[in-house]
């Protein structure tokens, strides 16, 4: 440690001086943003982590540190395992539906036809919808007694009678979580088409001319222009979409409440039918979700990079 | 300039001293408000509960002009989750009216019964264990029931069934006959509304429980597991509605109320229901006592809603007092019987209803033979996970159903 000159402490001064208010000018912009993530985004997700190494009392009285024991209580749940494989189930079907059936509608509604704009609004009903009120719709509708999908496979002679095993499509697990992926994919088709229709038009019509002109089949041209040029809005769509499709709860929530017990459940009920009696188990539930965002957005992060390096 | 301001100044001043004048006078008097949050037992908007503690509310405010009482209505599919929720975040509500757990009074954060009531020796004596916790009571019986087996007559005059059933053979023989015509045998709600009470009234047919006599659980007894084997059996035969572990009471109880299901075990506060759908007529609804395993049980389930006053920060008991002490007024309970045909919470209103309600008095009389639910506290968590995972023992193994929501209970809160 040497003892500074006169001199010396003079010109850091003057250099601190010189630099510092500059160098804080940008925090006064950036600084409420990242102070409004730190509060909103980044002490939740502190104050879970806490949480889930907390014991806590079903009425939110802490006794005490847990240690490891909430995540021991969550992997012993005997359910677990079938509800782990039904969140990858219902997030991989629902979202490969949905951008499969999103290209194919984007496709069309990008053609010229009579009535397009009030095709493009009605496509907008099911997303402007809530969601909620959706699912109840459904719920009534495939009611076991007397809802109105029940009336009309009977009417066209595919089911005989209501009330029995048949009609009852919320009652037995399967056909229970297939009929909340169709609704699912129903809500989620709005807004990945959207998406995917302004990329179609972002695409410059001189390069399809130019395929014209080389003679390229419809096919080609759509395999080797389209696709490629509507990569960023796709990918975009499908992260959104992952994100959204992993998160659903009113769905599950307002048809089945992941019943009967837990078997239409994903990771998201789950969680939430935990927090009720075990408010610890939840948060760790919350964790291993988290854990399984940020696997998600890491993926997404090096497939977007991995895009670019090939498009440079 | 200075002229202008000094007027302001002086403006502000003497609306400052106004401003304090206006307002310490009433900070003495202590305007209170009392938030009170019930459970709903309306069927809609015309008969809400907000209604029912509306009108208390606003004669007790008409009477003690410094206590306004905020009514918040919950639906009872949402209720001990909200409250439990508003218990985790700290939010206390005052007064509460519906489901009671003893684990907040194990918490300490209730009041107890003589501590915000006048006249505690004129609740429902029967109910007193319920409502208590380590022999001090907190919960404060305010609504009471007792279940019975309604059947629709119609039916079983049509499928030239005479007596209504006693036993498990019987329910079924009887149930297969309806469901032949193409209707509904036996409404069996196992969905999380209220599958604990559905789930307790078939373990009492077999001399099941959920405890035994000194307090013990004893969810994946013997007993309880032939019960819920029968009950498979029925479910498989058809004799219910399928998928029973989805449907919820009051839905099932509106399909009984439009004729679609020959009978079930229900209380008479579902009567409103039925002629709300218009379609049965009172005579067409019969009662019997609910049938067990070789013969109708003697004991019927009692049900009591209690009023439970939370603490907060432990400066309104007075006021809690004076208003409790103003809604158990007879006239209010009895308004309560008519409008929801449930059974009073006082001995001094259920006496005055069985000198007056011819339909109700049987149901009166019964309350005291009637067997409850447990008084522990992790009642609470028990109950949520049965209302959750019943629906699931009916099938191949409920043995493993039954020991799961066994050790829920053993290993406590």
């Amino acid at each position: 440690m040497g003892v500074l000159t006169a001199e010396q402490s003079v010109t850091t001064r003057v250099r601190r001086k010189a630099w510092s208010p500059a160098k804080l000018a940008p925090l006064l912009w950036v600084g409420p943003a990242m102070l409004l993530i730190a509060v909103v985004v980044l002490w939740p997700v502190v104050i879970m982590i806490r949480t889930a190494f907390q014991h806590i009392s079903p009425d939110g009285f802490i006794l005490g540190s847990a240690g490891w024991k909430n995540f021991v209580y969550l992997w012993q749940e005997p359910d677990l395992p079938g509800i782990l494989i039904r969140t990858v189930i219902w997030v991989v079907s629902i979202v490969a539906c949905t951008m499969l059936i999103s290209l194919v509608l984007s496709q069309l509604f990008n053609q010229k036809f009579p009535g397009r704009r009030a095709a493009r609004w009605a496509l907008i009903a099911p997303w402007a919808a809530s969601v909620m009120m959706t699912s109840i719709v459904f719920r009534w509708a495939l009611d076991a007694n007397n809802g109105v999908i029940n009336v009309f496979l009977n009417d066209i002679g595919v089911l005989y009678g209501y009330n029995n095993n048949a009609s009852d499509w919320l009652g037995r697990p399967g056909s229970a979580f297939t009929w909340m992926i169709i609704v699912a994919i129903f809500v989620s088709i709005p807004f990945s088409t959207y998406a995917l229709l302004a990329g179609l038009q972002g695409i410059p019509s001189d390069i399809y001319e130019a395929a014209k002109v080389d003679g390229a089949s419809p096919w080609r041209t759509y395999r080797s222009i389209t696709l490629p040029l509507l990569r960023p809005a796709f990918i975009v769509a499908l992260l959104i979409n992952v994100m959204n499709v992993f998160n659903s709860f009113p769905i599950i929530w307002e048809m089945t409440r992941g019943g009967p017990g837990h078997r239409t459940s994903t990771t998201t009920t789950f969680m939430y039918q935990l927090k009720q009696s075990y408010i610890g188990e939840s948060a760790a539930m919350s964790v291993v979700n988290f854990g399984m965002v940020v696997i998600i957005v890491l993926i997404y992060l090096r497939v977007t990079v991995w895009g670019k390096d090939e498009a440079s | 300039m200075l002229k202008s301001w000094l007027t302001a100044s002086t403006g502000l001043a003497a609306l400052a001293a106004l401003g304090c004048g206006l307002v310490s006078p009433t900070a003495a008097q202590a305007a209170t408000t009392l938030s009170l949050v019930v459970a709903d037992y309306g069927t809609g908007p015309a008969d809400t509960s907000q209604k029912y503690w509306q009108t208390i509310a606003d004669d007790f405010h008409a009477a003690n002009p410094d206590i306004t009482v905020k009514v918040q209505t919950i639906n009872w599919n949402d209720f001990d989750t909200k409250v439990q929720t508003m218990v985790q975040n700290r939010q206390y509500p005052d007064i509460t009216e519906g489901d009671y757990f003893s684990n907040y009074a194990q918490e300490g954060l209730l009041y107890k019964a003589s501590d915000v009531f006048t006249d505690p020796d004129n609740l429902m004596p029967v109910f007193k264990t319920l409502g208590s916790y380590n022999g001090t009571q907190y919960g404060l019986p305010f609504t009471t029931s007792a279940r019975a087996l309604f059947y629709n007559k119609k039916i079983f005059a049509d499928d030239g069934i005479t007596t209504p059933p006693a036993t498990w053979d019987e329910v079924a023989a009887d149930a297969a006959k309806i469901q032949a015509k193409g209707k509904i045998g036996f409404g069996l709600p196992l969905g999380p509304e209220e599958a604990q009470a559905e789930t307790l009234l078939w373990f009492l047919g077999n001399g099941g429980g959920y405890q035994d006599a000194s307090g013990k659980w004893v969810i994946n007894s013997p007993q309880n597991v032939e019960t819920m084997e029968y009950m498979t059996k029925m479910v498989k035969a058809g004799d219910t509605e399928p998928n029973p572990g989805t449907k919820n009471r009051t839905d099932l109880f509106e399909q009984f109320g439009e004729g679609q299901i020959g009978m079930m075990n229900g209380e008479v506060a579902l009567l409103p229901i039925i002629s709300k759908a218009n379609v049965l007529k009172p005579e067409d609804v019969g009662t019997a006592a609910i049938a067990g395993k070789t013969g109708a049980i003697d004991k019927t389930l009692g049900v009591c809603d209690f009023v439970a006053a939370f603490k907060g920060d432990g400066t309104k008991q007075a006021e809690i007092k004076k208003f409790l002490d103003f809604a158990y007024q007879d006239k209010y309970q009895l308004a309560f019987v008519n409008e929801y045909l449930e059974l009073p919470g006082t001995t001094s209103a259920a006496v005055a209803l069985a000198k007056t309600n011819a339909t109700l008095a049987p149901f009166v009389k019964a309350l005291p033979n009637a067997v409850q639910y447990p008084n522990d506290p992790s009642w609470a968590q028990v109950k949520t996970q049965i209302q959750q995972i019943i629906g699931t023992a009916i099938g191949p193994d409920p043995k493993s159903v039954l020991d799961t929501i066994q050790q829920t209970a053993l290993k406590g809160s």
